[in-house]
């Protein structure tokens, strides 16, 4: 046993806070923080720009993880699902923001809360209909070339988490350049800075409307589907999910790219860290650490004030 | 107009008077599920004295519910079982922690209202999950007694169903009679004010602030109200009565029945309690049912349960329009 | 469902319009328009009097009301699934019948939620009187049934929820008592599974044991009942108690912590989906290497083992069945059941379903469906003995629990590549659940 450090704080367990337990505690923050930043992207973008609260976003990530499942089993390959699973719950966005969202142009929050609800409502319980879904928990192996673990230290740390970290990382530079460096980019800020008047300048805003929503409803299926092998699939991972994203939303800013990426990482830290330090209030950091954020900037730590 | 205030005195009248009668006619099921409804009516009309008057939109509302619920059900334990004795300090220890909660929440707007009351929410369903030697931890509060009255040498318990209707009827008339009052103050009219544009108010020298927390104060008690009654009622307290999913479905309520109105919420309360018992033991897959009625509601019933009757009483929908908040989103226009 | 369903959902429709009726006024008083044609509404609310229910005459030929709260949603919705089947299978296997009486089965979703399960025991109760009830997964929901009733007097043969609280008698006032005369559990108690396991492990596994368990109430209730037997055998707790969250999915920040302790073997409780994690994460992170891990058989149960496949391997439980359990009645159980549901793999919630089922039907035969004298209708419960797949089934006469026999298990490959839980010993007697809190 290493040496326990003694902490200034009360109710801390004595951890054995070595480089290494550090290092693969960050790693751990780390690789839930950009999974959860897949998801949050879609929510945050579209929040920002439609000015819509989704509460069905959950629910994309929920079915990208069961697709996929269904595509792993039929065609055995991770890789497969992986891509196929996104492409599917993207034309489900693309329908629903076509024929439910659409029509509610106009109608405040309220109404949008209702029927997100209840698409997410009849979307849980469509999982647990389907036969070989929801009812019993389900795995999604991870694919056999990225199984093992590799020594970190004195530990060992699972290879799909480091490439889970990687991809992450990878998808939001990529789509941090399109944003700022890509004219369909500068539509989206355009969008969210005021969408009557990007809709003033001739663009046709309400087909960029269906592809952000489209491309965050696939982000948040590619996110299922990365996060399966790491956490398994079960009735209620959409409305967890949902939680924490929208934590994200609000801690990083409305409609900033950069704020639901910085916003992920510290709420996949935050938490964490949380559980390790103050294992009793586990339940609780991430909400401290969004109520702290609002207090001190209300908008967010990327919104713009209002 | 003299007639008319006259037809809607009778009308109060004869519902007042159908929900005395309710329990001489109806079976105890029945009367035990409107015992539920009313209580949730209560807290769903204490909710939208923020939603609808003055628009700031709670997503953490079931903490107050829990508070009421937990305080009633300990002090009644361990304390006194008279409801004369814990009713009151239950609800002052739920107005304490609103003014706590309220002080801090309304500093933002909007979204970040609903995030930042939904984390104050999550926070008490963490103490509520931790704090085992009070609230029971996972295990709930179990075995709470039946509430009695007892004031000098009087003594009523309220042991059967249809004695516990009575004493919620009487809080439901009461709350409904006080928050009405509330929203047709000078008070109230600020609220609105406020939710309309609270910039103007604030221009004009309303220190907005100590209305929206006083506002938030007051719902709070009275879904204190509510948690005190139903810890009375189930005789058992849960930290689920304050995890978010409950003040998802009290929401939920305000916004099916019509926000903006008082009745429309109580409505919302019983139409959501009802579907769901009746849904619930119909089928396995009732979730989609109920999510399908919600999808419905929204194109069909724009303005909840409320705007769907008016539109049913041909004329009246046109009266009834602008009596509505044209929308309500939590963002006042600034 | 039942085909009293029907007139309820009249009774509710009418609550609707009552309701409805409370609307007109604040409606009347935004619009202030004519108000002539409202009254209608308001005069629906009163004369629904229809609901004059007859008081249920007992006759020995009137079916057999028996209710059921189980999970089809939610967390739990696979364990509902599971004691719905073996109950099932059961009642199928004497059509439905028992002392003469059909069995007229109501079922409630219990949707892992005290307020709706408390709904629908008032509606079973009030609407639909049962004349007994059986199921219950969560224990917390438990608990939130247990006032109810008792005071309803409703003979109750609980399925699942393990809490030790449910039949524990409080002594000297003390308030956490919760035994009821007319509340009988089948399934287990956390002690009867947890509290062999301890002594054992220190004997035969490893004498420092560090602890990992959800952090609810069944989860620390199990980790006190394994330490009392494992520190009495001379074991040592390693470092602190480590306690997730109920629901965590990713345990990665507590292997860590696991691993930090140098403790050789881990006391683990989870279930369903944080076991299905926990194992294969375990692994995972490389702790499987160095420490082995022991808990309750819910760990590796059947629900999760085929998610966890290898990682599981070597884990050592306690639980009162297992699949490998080699008696005539569990073998033609599992064959049984094999046929009648080929798409839902059979586990230990099935075989308490299938129990339940039974102790309800010898009930009833035993009074010869005369359930009007409730004492001997509860005395006959209470006497009810047979064959279980478990083994020999019998109620503990002074808890209303049920008397396990506990087998001690490890998971292994078996012929045909799959995993199961393999048993290597078992309780020299069957264990009862104290009788005092």
């Amino acid at each position: 046993m290493g040496r326990p450090v003694r902490s200034p704080l009360p109710r801390i367990p004595m951890l054995n806070l070595t480089p290494d337990f550090l290092l693969i505690q960050l790693l751990n923050g780390l690789s839930s923080g950009v999974l959860l930043f897949l998801i949050s992207a879609g929510l945050s973008i579209i929040f920002g720009m439609m000015d819509v609260i989704n509460l069905a976003h959950g629910s994309f990530y929920m079915l990208g993880a069961y697709f996929g499942l269904t595509i792993l089993r039929v065609t055995q390959s991770f890789w497969l699902a992986l891509i196929l699973a996104p492409l599917l719950v993207a034309l489900l966005g693309l329908a629903g923001e076509r024929f439910l969202l659409r029509p509610l142009k106009g109608r405040g929050h309220l109404d949008q809360v209702l029927l997100t609800f209840g698409v997410a409502l009849v979307l849980a319980d469509l999982v647990l209909a389907v036969p070989g879904w929801g009812g019993t928990v389900r795995a999604l192996p991870a694919p056999p070339e990225l199984a093992g673990s590799i020594p970190i230290g004195k530990g060992q740390y699972p290879v799909y988490r480091l490439f889970a970290i990687g991809v992450g990382l990878l998808l939001a530079l990529i789509l941090g350049l399109i944003i700022t460096r890509t004219q369909i980019g500068a539509i989206v800020r355009a969008g969210v800075a005021d969408a009557e008047m990007a809709s003033g300048l001739g663009i046709n805003i309400s087909l960029v409307f269906s592809l952000v929503f489209a491309v965050g409803a696939a982000l948040a299926a590619f996110g299922g589907v990365m996060t399966a092998p790491i956490v398994s699939l079960q009735p209620g991972m959409d409305a967890d999910t949902l939680i924490r994203a929208l934590i994200v939303v609000v801690v990083g800013g409305l409609g900033t790219l950069r704020g639901a990426f910085w916003g992920s990482l510290l709420i996949g830290e935050v938490d964490n860290f949380g559980r390790a330090l103050l294992p009793d209030y586990a339940l609780f950091s991430i909400y401290v650490i969004m109520a702290v954020v609002l207090l001190l900037r209300p908008a967010g730590l990327f919104g713009r004030k209002t | 107009m003299p007639r008319q205030t006259e037809i809607l005195w009778a009308i109060a009248i004869a519902i007042v008077l159908a929900l005395i009668a309710l329990p001489f006619v109806e079976s105890t099921y029945v009367v035990t599920t409107v015992t539920e409804i009313l209580i949730f009516a209560i807290f769903a009309m204490s909710l939208d004295l923020l939603i609808g008057y003055t628009g700031l939109v709670s997503f953490g509302h079931a903490a107050f519910f829990g508070i009421g619920a937990y305080a009633a059900g300990y002090l009644a334990q361990m304390l006194s079982p008279n409801f004369l004795v814990y009713l009151p300090l239950a609800l002052l220890i739920t107005a304490a922690c609103a003014l706590v909660i309220g002080f801090f929440s309304i500093r933002v707007s909007g979204v970040y209202f609903l995030m930042l009351t939904l984390a104050f929410s999550q926070m008490v369903y963490a103490i509520a999950f931790n704090w085992t030697d009070v609230t029971g931890g996972s295990n709930g509060l179990s075995g709470i007694p039946r509430p009695q009255i007892e004031l000098f040498s009087l003594q009523w318990s309220f042991e059967d169903e249809i004695s516990r209707y009575f004493l919620v009827l009487a809080f439901f008339l009461l709350s409904y009679a006080a928050l009405r009052a509330v929203v047709r103050s000078q008070f109230g009219h600020v609220l609105v004010g406020i939710r309309e544009n609270e910039t103007r108010l604030r221009a004009i020298g309303y220190d907005t602030a100590r209305f929206k927390l006083a506002a938030f104060v007051i719902a709070g008690i009275f879904a204190g109200v509510a948690g005190v009654l139903y810890a009375g009622f189930n005789r058992f307290v849960s930290p689920g009565e304050v995890y978010w999913s409950a003040s998802g479905q009290v929401l939920i309520m305000v916004i099916i029945g019509g926000a903006g109105t008082l009745v429309g919420p109580a409505l919302g309360a019983a139409l959501v309690l009802a579907l769901q018992n009746v849904v619930s033991s119909s089928t396995e897959r009732w979730s989609t049912i109920m999510g399908l009625i919600f999808i419905l509601f929204v194109f069909a019933a724009r303005f909840g349960i409320i705007g769907l009757i008016a539109q049913i009483m041909e004329g009246m929908a046109v009266r009834l329009r602008p009596a509505l908040p044209k929308e309500i989103n939590g963002h006042p226009p600034n | 469902m039942s085909n009293l369903s029907l007139t309820r959902r009249d009774f509710l429709k009418k609550l609707a319009l009552g309701a409805g009726a409370i609307t007109v006024v604040p409606i009347l008083e935004a619009c202030a328009a004519p108000a002539a044609p409202t009254t209608a509404p308001a005069a629906t609310a009163a004369p629904t009097v229809a609901a004059v229910v007859s008081p249920t005459v007992l006759k020995p030929s009137a079916p057999f009301k028996l209710g059921s709260i189980l999970p089809y949603t939610k967390v739990y919705a696979g364990l509902g699934e599971s004691i719905t089947n073996g109950m099932t299978l059961y009642f199928d296997s004497v059509n439905n019948t028992a002392g003469g009486r059909t069995i007229d089965w109501i079922k409630e979703d219990e949707a892992n939620d005290a307020q709706i399960s408390l709904q629908a025991l008032t509606k079973l109760i009030q609407q639909d009187k049962i004349d007994m009830i059986t199921g219950i997964v969560n224990t917390g929901i438990m608990y939130a049934l247990r006032t109810p009733l008792n005071d309803a007097k409703m003979p109750s043969v609980i399925s699942n929820a393990g809490g030790n609280l449910l039949t524990r008698k409080g002594v000297n006032g003390n308030l956490k008592g919760l035994y009821s005369p007319y509340i009988f559990r089948c399934s287990f108690s956390s002690y009867q599974i947890s509290n062999p396991l301890g002594g054992w492990v220190a004997q035969n596994v490893s004498k420092k044991v560090a602890i990992c368990a959800s952090n609810y109430g069944f989860g620390t209730e199990s980790v006190a009942d394994f330490k009392a037997t494992f520190t009495a055998a001379g074991g040592t707790i390693m470092g602190k108690d480590i306690l997730p969250p109920l629901g965590t999915t990713d345990f990665s920040t507590y292997l860590p912590q696991i691993a930090a302790t140098n403790a050789e073997a881990v006391y683990s409780f989870f279930s369903g989906s944080d076991a299905l994690n926990y194992v294969k994460q375990f692994d995972q992170f490389g702790l499987k290497k160095t420490m082995k891990i022991v808990g309750a058989g819910f760990l590796t149960e059947t629900d999760v083992l085929p998610g966890q496949g290898a990682s599981a391997l070597d884990a050592y439980t306690t639980l009162h069945w297992s699949t490998t359990l080699d008696n005539p009645t569990n073998q033609k159980f599992m064959a049984d059941y094999a046929k009648r549901f080929p798409n839902k793999e059979v586990d230990v919630f099935a075989m308490a379903g299938f129990d339940a089922a039974r102790i309800i039907v010898e009930a009833l035969n035993a009074v010869k469906g005369d359930t009007s004298d409730q004492s001997k209708l509860l005395d006959a419960i209470r006497a009810v003995t047979f064959d279980s797949p478990r083994g020999t089934f019998v109620f503990d006469p002074n808890t209303n629990n049920v008397i396990n026999e506990i087998y001690y298990r490890q998971v292994k490959q078996n012929a045909s590549g799959g995993y199961e839980n393999a048993i290597i010993g078992k309780t020299p007697q069957p264990i009862k659940d104290p009788e005092n809190v």
